[in-house]
């Protein structure tokens, strides 16, 4: 394929998907709107996570800094929604400035498990704060206007990807992907180690707290356990790792496929919905530990073997 | 298997217009989102028992009539695995999706609280019998009618027994968990007991889900003080129990605001649930009668007998709010959800639950009978009329039981 | 002062019993670099089982902990034998992921086999006490403190000393070397997740003895775990002793000088404060 069929094609998609509220149904629209936030949140997890090589636990800190930036400005302060978007994203971006620095120096585990750490940290501080109305949580004014969230999501959605489709073809990106395959080695070769991870995480930081932004407008309720879900961190890195974590469009498509199964499972085998989560994030991880996007390469060499052979591959 | 198989394909390929909305003509759907799965499951599942129970109940009487057309009753229930944001969503779901006709409610103030914006956007009203903090009740919504006492006078009627007590307690320590309704507890309970002339010795907020009292024993220890009122969950409130007699605190008198009335609590408990006091806005009693139960005796036996534990107030509570709309709708004349919505508004009628009439924020009034664990017993010891049965005060020591 | 007292000791027995859930997690993370999300699911079903054996079989909870150790020790060898050794190669973060869908799917499964119902472990003596001056200590976290202090022994001498747990030791630093003893890597691995299982299943029958079981304890035990494992280090047992008496001080103070709902962030900051400042932990090499 040529480039200029590709272009075209990714526009054909964003048309059609931006005009989807007007021809999908309610439930569709709704659908839409968690599924591009969480889209949102794999793809900034993939720029941290995916090209820089740092799998960080902690991004749903930046996911509740954002709403909180939403809801304490329109709830406490009665200023306008994009204020809120704007303190949020401040919030975020100063937190993953601070506090990268020190824990960006951890690696493998640590790392991971001191940003897990720091959102449980930031839920429990922001639980004894009255001005984000502790653990009670805050009750925004309620908006009916799901095409307005569903067009906002998705626009998020496009800048996020665009973003990671930048970091594929600029100086930047190369030395973040230099830092995930040998960071000493980058530092040898010039970049600016400290910067650059702190520039990803930051990075990452902004677009999941715009995505919590929404989210606390559209579900007009926000408390610290829903704004620092532990088991969203996981969500948005199965999505990513599900479609291929390091690459521009599989977060996406991880993302999608995982929500859509998700939903399913969850109005149709309501009270099982929670193990088949379970399973499949076991299942995915076993058997495709690369991802989708992987899978699209190898598996027409290898058809079923494929996923003997990851196993073959990983197992002792 | 084929059908859930072919919608699984379809929506992985982004069809997601595959959904059908499973219309059944003369059916009546009311929707609800519980806590089947998850940390709050425990009380969640009363919900749905309640509801399937009334349900049932009412549609062997032959289901409601509206104008001259009879509807049975149908009930579209999703598990929210105690996520709230999950509970929002299929709130939305059931609205837009499955069509139901009206809404019940979910259990726990927080989940009532984020679902009520759904109903109130939709229009559809909800009848819930989980969430009582006033926070639901004081944001001028019209489609949200609540069945549990008001949160801020919980201890209303244990304070007013408190007076009468011999020797009457001076000093109160008040804990309370940091969610919606627990707050909304405290918030309420603080005048009470100053206007009441108590002293209120400790005054202390403490994190939802906390395991480990033994600080905040060793305050109440410290501080002396004669009562102690808590106002938290369940579990919190079992190991607040069980690591008071590790610690030998022994106020003379405790009360909770969950837990005391239900089996589950006692069962565990076993004898260490003694001298506890707790509240109850509904005792299954003879008094209180109701079209299609008889009375609230009978209900609780017929309960008890199908679903193998009693029910408590949450239970009664649920039932209620099928009962109220059926009623509604029966008074309505019609189903449109507007119509239904202003005959819940006029409501009052007697029910196993006491009277169902919603004042103008949408809340029940009920008085709260105060009930304490005697022998193992649940035994009702002051209402509204003064003692009923005597308290066992003050609570012995640990080691002297 | 006297409620100084109280309270440090309240931290001290506390600790004592947060040490013992987290001396499982520190021996698979550092012997087998696997995080085990489904730490605290692993000591919620340890606790079930205890409360089983109590319940209807009337072994006293304490004396039911070498049958719970063993069961558990034997789930946890399937597990890794089954699932966790297929994946060690893979990314880290991976084996992240498999143990939190392993939560998921205990935690569940435990629903529907236990129901949501909430138990206790409740000897005659669960409520006991004893009192030193104007302090009062529950004898059964005592006792608690003393199964934690003579486990995290055993498993030190046992690490040092005998040869299954040199292997074990060995294959920490070097999967190669650990075959120089002899030991099939794969029955090493699945031995050391079993101990380390075999160690939460202690724990959580000593949990339901103080606590309330439900099938959702576990998350929130595995969070206190991590922050126990990594304050104390991973190298050694006694280290793990040491976080779970910092971590239970700090906390119990916490709670009495600040506030009750400042006790998670006094041990989670202290927690991201130790992994900046000395992420070996406390008693750990320096970096």
């Amino acid at each position: 394929m040529n480039s200029a069929i590709r272009i075209a094609i990714a526009l054909l998609a964003v048309v059609v998907l931006a005009a989807l509220p007007w021809f999908g149904s309610d439930v569709i629209v709704q659908f839409g709107i968690s599924t591009l936030l969480l889209a949102v949140l794999a793809q900034g997890w993939n720029i941290i996570g995916g090209y820089t090589g740092y799998p960080s636990f902690g991004n749903s800190t930046f996911f509740g800094l954002g709403a909180y930036g939403v809801a304490v400005a329109m709830v406490q302060w009665n200023m306008p929604f994009w204020v809120g978007m704007v303190f949020g994203a401040a919030m975020a971006v100063c937190f993953a400035i601070l506090l990268g620095l020190p824990v960006l120096r951890l690696k493998g585990h640590y790392f991971a498990i001191a940003t897990l750490a720091l959102a449980q940290v930031v839920a429990a501080i922001v639980s004894n704060i009255p001005l984000f109305g502790q653990n009670i949580g805050l009750v925004l004014p309620p908006l009916n206007n799901d095409a307005m969230f569903y067009e906002l999501s998705l626009a998020l959605l496009l800048m996020a990807t665009l973003t990671v489709w930048w970091l594929t073809r600029s100086r930047f990106g190369f030395g973040l992907i230099a830092i995930r395959e040998n960071e000493e080695g980058a530092a040898v070769m010039g970049v600016n180690t400290t910067l650059y991870k702190v520039m990803a995480f930051a990075l990452s930081g902004l677009f999941s707290s715009l995505a919590g932004g929404i989210q606390a407008y559209w579900i007009t309720f926000l408390d610290p356990a829903s704004a620092f879900d532990i088991s969203l961190n996981v969500k948005m890195i199965i999505m990513a790792v599900f479609g291929g974590p390091g690459t521009v469009l599989g977060p996406i498509v991880g993302a999608v496929v995982l929500s859509a199964v998700s939903e399913v499972l969850s109005s149709e085998v309501t009270n099982a919905a929670g193990l088949f989560f379970g399973i499949v994030v076991v299942a995915a991880v076993v058997l495709m530990p690369r991802g989708l996007a992987d899978i699209v390469h190898h598996f027409r060499k290898s058809g079923w073997r494929y996923f003997v052979q990851n196993i073959r591959a990983h197992r002792i | 298997m084929s059908i859930n198989t072919l919608r699984l394909a379809g929506a992985l390929f982004g069809a997601v217009a595959l959904y059908s909305a499973p219309a059944v003509a003369e059916d009546l759907v009311l929707g609800a989102s519980v806590q089947l799965t998850g940390p709050v499951a425990n009380t969640g599942r009363y919900y749905k028992d309640a509801y399937e129970f009334t349900i049932d109940k009412i549609n062997e009487a032959g289901g409601v009539k509206v104008g001259d057309k009879q509807y049975k009753l149908a009930l579209k229930l999703y598990d929210n695995q105690s996520d709230v944001n999950l509970s929002v969503r299929q709130y939305t779901q059931l609205i837009t999706q499955d069509k139901v006709n009206l809404l019940l409610g979910p259990f726990a103030s927080n989940f009532a609280l984020a679902d009520s914006a759904i109903s109130e956007k939709y229009q559809v009203p909800m009848v819930q019998g989980g969430g009582a903090s006033d926070q639901i009740f004081s944001r001028n919504f019209k489609y949200i009618f609540g069945t549990l006492a008001p949160a801020s006078n919980y201890f209303g009627s244990t304070i007013a027994m408190m007076k009468e007590l011999d020797p009457a307690p001076k000093s109160v320590a008040l804990l309370y968990a940091d969610d919606s309704f627990d707050v909304s507890v405290a918030k309420g309970t603080r005048p009470l007991l100053t206007d009441a002339g108590f002293t209120i010795a400790l005054d202390e907020r403490y994190t939802s889900n906390a395991s480990d009292f033994n600080s905040l024993l060793s305050q109440v220890k410290n501080a002396n003080v004669d009562a102690v009122l808590m106002a938290g969950h369940e579990t919190e409130i079992l190991n607040f129990v069980r690591q008071a007699k590790s610690l030998s605190v022994a106020p003379k008198l405790y009360s909770f605001t969950v837990g005391v009335p239900s089996e589950d609590f006692r069962k565990a408990l076993g004898k260490d649930a003694d001298y506890a006091y707790g509240m109850s806005a509904w005792l299954p009693s003879t008094d209180l009668k109701d079209r299609w139960f008889g009375d609230a005796a009978a209900f609780a036996e017929a309960y008890k007998a199908k679903y193998g534990y009693a029910p408590d107030y949450h239970a009664a509570s649920g039932a209620a709010d099928v009962e109220a709309l059926a009623k509604a709708v029966e008074a309505a004349g019609t189903i449109d959800p507007k119509a239904v919505r202003d005959a819940i508004a006029k409501l009052n009628f007697d029910s196993l639950y006491g009277t169902v009439a919603f004042g103008e924020n949408g809340q029940i009034n009920l008085a709260q009978t105060v009930v304490q664990i005697q022998d193992g017993n649940l035994a009702a010891v002051y209402g509204g009329k003064g003692f009923i049965e005597k308290p066992k005060y003050p609570m012995p020591t640990w080691d002297a039981r | 002062m006297d409620l100084l007292a109280q309270v440090f000791v309240n931290g001290i027995l506390l600790g004592g019993l947060y040490a013992i859930m987290a001396l499982g997690l520190a021996l698979v993370w550092g012997v087998l670099n696997i995080v085990n999300l489904a730490h605290g699911a692993f000591i919620m079903l340890g606790a079930y089982l205890s409360w089983y054996l109590f319940k209807y079989l009337g072994i006293d909870p304490f004396l039911g902990l070498p049958i719970t150790a063993i069961v558990m020790f034997g789930a946890g060898y399937a597990v890794q034998r089954g699932m966790l050794n297929l994946i060690v190669r893979a990314p880290m973060f991976n084996t992240l992921l498999v143990t939190f869908g392993l939560e998921v799917v205990l935690t569940y499964l435990a629903q529907l086999a236990f129901s949501a119902d909430f138990r206790t472990i409740n000897p005659s003596y669960a409520g006991s006490n004893i009192a030193i001056g104007p302090v009062v200590v529950p004898i059964v976290r005592l006792a608690a403190f003393g199964v934690a202090i003579v486990l995290a022994v055993i498993m030190w001498l046992f690490l040092l000393r005998t040869r299954l747990g040199r292997a074990i030791r060995a294959t920490a630093q070097n999967l190669v070397a650990a075959r120089l003893y002899g030991v099939e890597p794969r029955h090493l691995y699945a031995t050391t997740f079993g101990i380390g299982i075999g160690l939460a299943g202690v724990a959580g029958g000593l949990y339901g003895t103080v606590s309330q079981i439900n099938p959702y304890i576990g998350a929130t035990l595995t969070a206190k775990c991590f922050a126990i494992a990594i304050i104390g280090g991973l190298e050694n047992p006694l280290g793990v002793i040491v976080g779970g008496l910092v971590l239970g001080i700090i906390e119990s103070l916490a709670i009495l000088y600040i506030g009750a709902t400042f006790g998670d962030v006094a041990s989670f900051g202290v927690l991201v404060l130790v992994l900046i400042v000395r992420p070996s932990g406390l008693l750990g090499r320096t970096a």
